[in-house]
């Protein structure tokens, strides 16, 4: 704090560099072998500056490992961010970005276009509308007397998650179980492994949810102090709440359209960022989510090189990253808690 | 003298449930008013109503000659502060973190506080005698120390009223005393305001003792009984009448010449 200004420069330089070098770094992994010598003769052909390498090369890096790295980025940026946002904003620490059912509406979302229409970029669509859907819904389940508690919200958010978990489950029922129900589970367990320039579309929401939490992050270390505090603080709560809500839902909406459900990185990133630079948001927002783009790019690039076929990605986020939770939780003996 | 704080013919209910009514109350600068009543008889609620927490039913609260209905919500954190009788601490934000949210009513819609908030978190910080715990995390912090860094947060907020909802309820003696020897300090060194709502009556007597003006308001289901100078309003008939208690006003004279009253409670009145 006392070097607030002064170290705030490097260390949003540090923030931006890390998840770049993470993405170059996938560049040189993948079950295409490619030397390392290609891959820079890929690099700078993309830019103009040699003679274009074979085209598989080209193709490998720029249409398969990069994208899927750059979306990837994003997503774990925005799953990180949100949770910090919400577990501020709910004075929670143990909530995390699908809190409000935005993952849930999301599955089912995408478990239902999945059943009507096979796999195709409507999967997408209904998993965005549907998990911005269960938001709203949980924001109104939870509004009594024309205001929204953060307990009666969360109490919200958990009964509309079950209900569209239930309604994720139907679908599972009814699907072929040769051909859908296979693809709905994939899609339900997370990968990146379909991401293509085409799911770019999906950054610009990402982008503006992480914009909103990002300048609203002052306000959610004031929410943090209770709603009655907040208030007396010069916080004008249920607007502020609404705000961060609605940027975080729009960011995980848009992650989770692509991605599937990625777990644990919306509640652990937060925490891990919390030991190692504290508990301000000015900070930890901002810190949540480079380390929440880093964690998704790296873990996505073992998913795709630890075996012969590929691992879903969600299930490696929890697997990895736990032991690496413990060791800092150990190493900075919970920075206060 | 102006009038900092202007309670007219207040009346709040929760859809049918009264909870005071016709309260009327005035404040001028640099006061201390204690607030006192038994449970439940509507303190915290109007503390509410001043803060414009809860609306009124009818009634008005003027801050500064402006009813606060024509505040935005950072305007009046500019003139109304407040210290929570207990806070309930989340996460392990550092002492001077939780200062500088003091300095929230002044960063604008999506601003942080600058470095000059960050002098003025420390300052507040010093005049409440914990500026070495500014880097601490306030979890760490015992119950009496988290109020002083409340108070901190108030007085960091550079307003005009200060409220309180018994601020020392969960303290012990020492702490009590440290908290209002801190209050009596700064009402006497600066011209902020004190309203506090408080379950001793000897609170006033203290701060009566020390010099400061103080006024007494004694509420009793949702009414104001009295209002007025400490030896006025708190008489053994008005105790008997509000609490229910039978209780002895004593007082001693000390080295200085000066009366100090207390109170000896003595049985409950059936």
């Amino acid at each position: 704090m006392e070097k607030r200004e002064k170290s705030f420069i490097p260390l949003g330089i540090l923030l931006i560099v890390m998840p770049l070098l993470c993405i170059f770094v996938t560049f040189f992994f993948g079950r295409y072998p490619l030397p390392p010598a290609d891959v820079f003769q890929a690099i700078g052909a993309k830019f103009g500056w040699c003679a274009m390498p074979s085209n598989e090369t080209m193709s490998v890096l720029w249409n398969l490992r990069f994208p899927r790295a750059f979306a990837g980025a994003f997503v774990g940026a925005s799953l990180a961010a949100s949770g910090a946002a919400f577990q501020g904003v709910f004075r929670n620490p143990l909530v995390n970005s699908g809190i409000l059912g935005v993952s849930n509406g999301a599955g089912f979302g995408a478990s239902l276009a999945i059943l009507l229409f096979g796999i195709s970029f409507n999967t997408y669509i209904f998993s965005f509308i549907l998990g911005a859907v269960a938001v709203i819904l949980s924001y109104f389940a939870g509004r009594i007397y024309k205001s929204t508690p953060t307990v009666t919200l969360i109490l919200g958010g958990v009964v509309v998650s079950s209900f569209f978990a239930s309604l994720t489950s139907i679908i599972k029922f009814m699907a072929d179980p040769y051909t859908q129900l296979p693809a709905i589970t994939f899609w339900l367990m997370g990968s990146l492994a379909s991401i293509s320039y085409k799911h770019f579309v999906a950054i610009i929401p990402m982008v503006v949810g992480m914009a909103i939490i990002f300048m609203a992050r002052w306000k959610i270390n004031v929410l943090s102090m209770g709603e009655k505090e907040a208030q007396t603080l010069g916080v004008n709560i249920s607007l502020y709440k609404i705000i961060i809500i609605g940027g975080a839902t729009l960011c995980t909406a848009a992650a989770v359209c692509i991605s599937g459900v990625i777990g644990w990185v919306g509640l652990v990133i937060p925490h891990i960022g919390r030991m190692l630079v504290g508990n301000d948001n000015s900070r930890l927002i901002p810190v949540s989510m480079s380390m929440g783009a880093c964690f998704v790019v790296l873990i996505d690039m073992l998913s795709r090189n630890i075996s012969g076929s590929e691992i879903p990605i969600g299930i490696l986020t929890s697997l990895i990253g736990t032991p690496f939770f413990v060791y800092l939780l150990k190493k900075t003996k919970g920075g206060g808690w | 003298m102006s009038k900092i704080l202007e309670v007219s013919s207040a009346t709040f209910a929760y859809e049918e449930k009264n909870i005071f009514g016709d309260i009327s109350l005035q404040m001028e600068q640099g006061q201390v008013c204690c607030l006192l009543g038994p449970n439940g008889c509507g303190k915290t609620t109007l503390l509410d109503c001043v803060m414009g927490i809860n609306k009124l039913r009818s009634g008005n609260v003027r801050v500064l000659d402006k009813d606060i209905n024509d505040y935005k919500r950072h305007q009046l954190a500019q003139r109304v502060a407040y210290v929570p009788q207990i806070h309930n601490r989340t996460f392990p934000y550092t002492v001077l973190q939780i200062v500088m949210m003091g300095r929230t009513a002044y960063t604008g819609f999506w601003g942080e506080p600058k470095h000059s908030d960050e002098e003025i978190a420390r300052q507040s910080l010093r005049e409440v005698g914990m500026e070495k715990y500014a880097d601490t995390p306030y979890t760490k912090l015992s119950g009496g120390e988290v109020q002083l860094v409340m108070l901190a947060r108030a007085l960091g907020q550079q307003t005009d009223i200060i409220v309180m909802d018994e601020p020392t309820a969960h303290l012990d003696y020492r702490n009590e005393l440290i908290f209002l020897e801190t209050i009596a300090r700064l009402c006497r060194n600066s011209s902020v305001s004190v309203l506090m709502a408080t379950h001793e009556p000897a609170h006033a007597f203290y701060f009566e003792s020390k010099g400061l003006p103080v006024k007494v308001a004694l509420m009793c289901r949702g009414a104001m009984v009295a209002v007025g100078v400490p030896g006025g309003v708190l008489t053994e008939e008005n105790l008997a009448d509000v609490y229910g208690v039978q209780a002895k006003i004593t007082g001693f004279i000390n080295d200085n010449g000066q009366e100090i009253k207390d109170i000896t409670l003595l049985r409950t009145l059936s």
